[in-house]
């Protein structure tokens, strides 16, 4: 007997008993639904990661730090030797000079720069109310979505990218009113008595404003300023402190991708820490790979228990399809074409269970992927993202599952023999 | 030619042994009508299966056209079966949720017809028993009477060269079961295929060329008509 005849007689008989057909594979919808969905998950995950990491890093740079004191139990020694900072974010030794200087010196390394993050004052404008703000330093090799303006290579010393929410709070009309307009920003120098303080004026000009954006790593309310402007607001600020000049992380820039690599085991073997941006990424992915392994068990669970389903209505449909069986086995159908009749009505509950929860699970999400994104506050990203070949392949597997199960149902009617089966009374 | 030799078949084990045919031999001609009679529990049944290899007994030969079909693996049976045998049940054994097409084509896919030449023999069939109309409804929408006619119409679609019919007509009135005999016997005299019919009726059995008596799984008596 031909495949296609089998086929088609396989999908008849399904139709004749609709519901429980449709019963059946609900149970393999809801795995499919579930497999789909964590799937376009971690491909959204991932995707997103990437955009994060590629939008906010260099492939030539490296983020550097002083490696961490070999893992030991409990809190870690004093030592006066050791520069080291030690808050809610952030425990163990700091970079020093000494140590940016020594990075410095390595074949490859173009520049050094260690994150500044001056604490100013506040910043302000003519006749304008005083607001507190971050201040960061704007690196090109972050991609920034800009409202108005845009900056193209680097920021000048004097020029300053605000974010949105500063613009009418500094009272600019809008977006576009703030470009070219000047901002000040007032620092504090910390080592002053208090009784005689020493505050200075940073004069900015509004280069560009950037709208919030789903990629971007940093704080959100950060403003940006040159590097240089930005050690220049620090150095007036910490000056004398302590904790002047070290720094947790510092930020290397080498000539190439390929040779980040390589400054990258210099720098361990010399005792620090260092990521790439590929590591960083890996680093994420690891996290979302676990994720969408346990939303896949759950999926896998539910398969299994649809296996069981499948085995059952089968066997049910080989005991009331007795005479039948019988029938075409006396009209000469082969042992082995009986057997694929019902394999194959199995393979139809899968498919149809496969496309159903697959379908549903592309439907939904499609539905919920911009609420999801307005939930998260990413823009316009999407996270769930559905590669058909996934999906063909979610299906394609289902079928093969439930081909699996059917095969002991099948081999019951296949062994049936036609003058029991026949026997009416 | 039909050449059934010291066919003897043992249902059950040890002390539950029944004897259904013991020692069975008789030769059926090409194109001949042959009647098996005896009581239910005969062994008339039991014959009939293993005469179209459906069943297989313990001693004897079953030679079909020089081939000892029992000496056939399974898969060589089941295709014999299909290209050259066909059956008819006292209870129909048609699908009822099937349509009438779909029921007589059924024989024919099994025979790897090709989609074609299916449908001129389906309707070539359905039209010589006069369900042509019927095509498409399903086959539980049909009467008695009409779906024994469906079943004939499974029965000659693949123009078997023998037709068994295991009483064709008695889950049937007089007058839907006097259709029946007519379609098969004219059948059986336009294209000389050997029909085998299992009853126990001696009206029907007197219109074949031969009546074969069974009792207790022993050939009582062969009676062939003089033509």
């Amino acid at each position: 007997m031909k495949i296609q005849s089998i086929v088609i007689r396989a999908g008849r008989s399904l139709k004749q008993a609709k519901s429980r057909t449709i019963l059946t594979s609900l149970a393999i919808a809801v795995g499919a639904f579930t497999i789909t969905l964590s799937l376009a998950a971690g491909a959204g995950g991932r995707s997103y990661t990437d955009q994060i990491v590629s939008a906010n890093t260099d492939v030539k740079e490296l983020s550097v730090q002083k490696s961490p004191p070999k893992s030991q139990k409990g809190p870690t020694k004093y030592s006066s030797n050791i520069v080291s900072a030690s808050t809610a974010f952030f425990s163990g030794e700091l970079l020093t000079r000494t140590d940016l200087n020594e990075i410095q010196k390595i074949d490859g390394v173009v520049s050094v720069t260690p994150n500044y993050n001056p604490q100013i004052k506040y910043i302000t404008r003519a006749g304008q109310d005083k607001y507190l703000a971050s201040i960061s330093a704007f690196s090109p090799s972050v991609t920034l979505k800009y409202a108005a303006g845009s900056v193209s290579g680097n920021l000048a010393d004097n020029e300053i990218v605000l974010t949105e929410e500063y613009v009418p709070a500094l009272g600019f009309k809008n977006n576009q009113d703030a470009i070219g307009k000047n901002v000040e920003i007032i620092t504090d120098k910390l080592t002053a008595p208090i009784s005689a303080h020493q505050t200075k004026t940073f004069p900015f000009i509004v280069k560009a404003v950037s709208s919030k954006s789903g990629l971007a790593f940093r704080s959100q309310s950060s403003l940006l300023v040159s590097s240089s402007s930005a050690r220049a607001m620090y150095d007036y600020i910490n000056i004398g402190t302590q904790s002047y000049d070290d720094f947790a992380v510092a930020s290397v820039r080498t000539t190439s991708e390929q040779r980040a690599k390589e400054v990258k085991d210099v720098l361990i073997k010399k005792g620090y820490q260092a990521q790439t941006a590929a590591d960083i990424l890996g680093a994420v992915n690891t996290f979302i790979n676990v994720l969408q392994g346990i939303l896949l068990g759950f999926g896998a669970l539910a398969i299994l228990t649809s296996i069981f389903g499948i085995i059952n209505t089968q066997y049910i449909s080989v005991l009331e399809r007795t005479q039948q069986i019988g029938l075409m086995k006396a009209l000469g159908m082969r042992r082995r074409d009986v057997g694929r009749l019902f394999k194959l009505e199995a393979a139809w509950i899968g498919f149809l269970g496969g496309v159903i929860g697959s379908g549903l699970a592309v439907l939904a999400g499609t539905i919920a992927n911009p609420f999801i994104s307005k939930a998260l506050d990413i823009g316009d990203i999407r996270l769930l993202i559905f590669n058909p070949v996934s999906v063909v392949a979610v299906v394609v597997g289902l079928v093969l599952v439930s081909v699996a199960s059917g095969i002991l149902p099948a081999r019951k009617a296949a062994k049936l023999n036609p003058i029991d089966a026949l026997r009416t009374e | 030619m039909i050449e059934v030799k010291g066919v003897t078949k043992i249902y059950g084990k040890k002390d539950n042994e029944f004897k259904a045919l013991s020692d069975v031999s008789f030769t059926i001609p090409d194109g001949a009508s042959v009647a098996i009679l005896g009581k239910s529990g005969s062994g008339k049944s039991t014959l009939m299966h293993v005469m179209s290899g459906l069943d297989k007994p313990q001693t004897g030969q079953v030679i079909i056209d020089g081939n000892d079909i029992l000496r056939l693996k399974t898969k060589e049976v089941d295709k014999f079966r299909s290209r050259k045998m066909s059956f008819i049940f006292q209870s129909f054994f048609v699908q009822g949720n099937e349509s009438c097409y779909n029921n007589v084509s059924l024989p024919l896919e099994i025979a790897d017809v090709s989609i074609s030449r299916r449908r001129v023999r389906v309707e070539a069939a359905l039209k010589a028993v006069e369900l042509i109309d019927k095509k498409k409804s399903r086959a539980r929408d049909l009467s008695g009477g009409q779906k024994q006619r469906l079943a004939v119409a499974r029965a000659i679609v693949n123009s078997p060269k023998i037709l068994f019919a295991d009483e064709p007509t008695g889950n049937l009135d007089s007058v839907t079961g006097g259709v029946i005999e007519n379609l098969l016997f004219n059948y059986h005299r336009k294209f000389k295929v050997t029909l085998i019919l299992v009853t126990h009726d001696p009206e029907l059995s007197e219109r074949c060329d031969i009546q074969i008596h069974i009792k207790d799984g022993v050939i009582d008596s062969i009676k062939r008509k003089k033509k």
